[in-house]
């Protein structure tokens, strides 16, 4: 294995009843890279990185993290290599506050067996966290119901890289977000990037992309098609890999009319 | 202009101000207000031995709520309570009146038997994925139907002193079902409130998926807290019992929405991930306290049921209007 990838997947596919939905991808993901995950709806881009972050099992394939060979049965699993995954809905608990939604499943403990929780550690971990990411969060004890979509987003955040993750995983995250907050949480990825992280991005908002990616990682109809180098390509050439695929023609798709939602 | 600037300014503030955290005092409040309204109503109300009455006799209900509480809590609900305490009832009565095993013993067997029905009901619920309300509806007949075949509809009396202390003995003065009921409460609280586990199960009510997706094995939780209700239900069934020194298949069914509806008037909420233990008995002692009060105002047991049932719809209401309320309530980021 390239000692270059944190990430490799080979061969990785899954289907959901009489439904492939992933046919032998392949993925790389190079240390300290954004990586963009693109394709239309259904190309197959959460189940991948669903596979990748322990929610879903593959049927056949293998991944490798740090060049060695991991075996992913369930997010827990996933947690303890590392990578961290923000969902498209956020997974958080609106009934919980920040510190909570931060801790829950990896709990700061005390006492005999470990059965009691350390509050105090807790709070003051998820004020650091906090701090760390610059996040306009007033308190740690603020109730997550109460926020705004940009405040549940570095929530998420703040959950997937408080553990040390090397890796994380972002399902549109600025889906549900106004533009104020869209590029907040864009400078915010970029700082994770500074603090050494790897990103793989979902997102069907292409500007996103080609503003913060290093590569783009296309798929369509549960393949990959291309890893494209951001600094090397147009938007054109993202939308035609999308829509034609790789095995497209050479002409730009010119009839097709992109609309940006950034 | 400068009023209606200040006057948008207060709005706004006010707007942010949650009232959700309120709402566990609510049924304190409205408790001692009904206890206000009857001492009117009625000069025996507000007596020394009324409200202690109320309370010794509500002990048992208090534990099945508590019990109740951690399935409510975790998301869940069983119907089935009042069902294991038939079942319960009679194996441990029969136990010590047709078996004569010691005091001890039968009431192992009985608490055996109900952390088993908890677990049959968590098994059933997590295995077969149908909706708690239904399978547990499901359970309760068979755990009735159980309950009348071992019992072959025999009534049991006359339990062994040893066995009737749990009502009737005292410890410095206090009964000794007080005692455990207010210890059960405590240590339940404190679970709740300090243990990863009582964490974990806000979590689970809250958003069962977002529980899973971080790591935490939620097929085993459900078990666990259907098999802990069986537990408390085992234990309320004893003092039940032993409170009446008698028992028959007919004793326990109905504790079920009693108990049902003392936890939701209490705070804990039928979607799940919400609850406290101290108002939780607030709940239990209002519906006590609605009882008493309209017997010593001579208000008849069948207006109670009416009373019941509309106090169990406006608690269900005021849990869903919080709900929606909550969610409206937003910061600008």
């Amino acid at each position: 294995m390239n000692a270059e990838y944190i990430v490799e997947m080979k061969g990785i596919c899954k289907s959901f009843g009489g439904i492939q939905a992933l046919r032998s991808v392949d993925l790389e993901l190079k240390r300290g890279e954004i990586m963009g995950l693109v394709g239309d709806n259904g190309a197959g881009k959460s189940t991948l990185m669903k596979i990748l972050s322990g929610a879903y099992l593959a049927d056949e394939g293998e991944i490798y993290i740090s060049g060695q060979k991991a075996r992913i049965h369930n997010p827990q699993d996933a947690f303890n290599l590392g990578i961290g995954m923000i969902y498209q809905d956020l997974a958080l608990f609106n009934n919980l506050d920040v510190a909570r939604n931060i801790f829950i499943g990896r709990e700061l403990v005390r006492g005999p067996f470990n059965l009691l929780m350390d509050k105090k550690r807790m709070y003051k971990r998820a004020e650091d966290v906090i701090r760390e990411l610059r996040v306009d969060i007033k308190s740690p004890k603020m109730n997550v119901a109460r926020m705004s979509g940009g405040q549940r987003q570095m929530v998420a955040c703040a959950r997937a890289i408080a553990f040390q993750s090397k890796v994380l995983i972002m399902d549109e995250p600025t889906a549900a977000l106004g533009v104020t907050e869209a590029n907040k949480l864009l400078g915010l990825i970029r700082n994770l990037k500074d603090m050494g992280l790897s990103i793989l991005l979902i997102t069907q908002r292409l500007p996103d992309i080609l503003a913060i990616a290093d590569r783009v990682f296309v798929m369509k109809g549960g393949q990959r098609q291309d890893i494209l180098e951001v600094s090397k390509i147009t938007l054109d050439d993202v939308v035609t890999m999308i829509v034609k695929g790789k095995d497209r023609n050479e002409n730009q798709a010119h009839e097709i009319e992109y609309k940006s939602f950034g | 202009m400068d009023l209606n600037r200040r006057t948008l300014a207060v709005r706004e503030k006010m707007s942010q101000i949650d009232l959700s955290g309120l709402r566990k005092y609510t049924v304190i409040i409205v408790l001692l207000a009904l206890m206000l309204i009857f001492s009117m109503v009625s000069p025996y109300f507000l007596t020394w031995r009324n409200l202690t009455n109320i309370f010794i006799q509500n002990t048992y209900f208090i534990i099945v709520a508590i019990g109740l509480s951690f399935v409510m809590i975790g998301g869940g609900i069983d119907l089935s309570v009042g069902y294991q305490m038939s079942l319960v009832g009679v194996v441990t009565a029969m136990a010590m009146m047709v078996y004569h095993l010691p005091v001890w013993l039968a009431a192992l067997i009985g608490l055996l038997l109900g952390i088993i029905l908890g677990l049959i009901n968590g098994l059933i619920v997590t295995s077969i994925k149908i909706f708690p309300l239904i399978a547990t509806l499901a359970t309760a007949t068979v755990f009735q139907g159980l309950s009348y075949i071992i019992s072959k509809a025999n009534t049991f009396r006359g339990y062994p002193e040893e066995f009737l202390f749990l009502t009737k003995g005292k410890i410095f003065g206090i009964p000794f079902d007080i005692i455990l009921t207010i210890v059960i409460a405590l240590v339940v609280s404190f679970f709740y409130t300090e243990t990863v586990f009582g964490f974990r199960l806000l979590a689970l009510g809250g958003n069962e998926e977002a529980t899973r997706l971080a790591g935490i094995n939620t097929r085993r939780m459900k078990i666990a807290i259907y098999t802990i209700c069986g537990f408390f239900t085992a234990i309320a069934t004893m003092v039940m019992i032993s409170k009446a020194n008698t028992t028959n298949s007919s004793f326990g069914p109905g504790t079920e929405f009693i108990a049902l509806t003392a936890a939701i008037v209490g705070g804990v909420s039928f979607m799940g991930g919400e609850g406290s233990i101290p108002s939780l008995i607030a709940g239990v002692l209002l519906l006590a306290v609605l009882g008493n009060g309209m017997q010593l105002a001579g208000w008849g047991t069948y207006a109670q049921f009416i009373v019941r049932g509309m106090i169990l719809l406006g608690a269900v209401a005021f849990d869903e209007y919080q709900r929606n309320a909550k969610s409206k309530i937003k910061i600008k980021g």
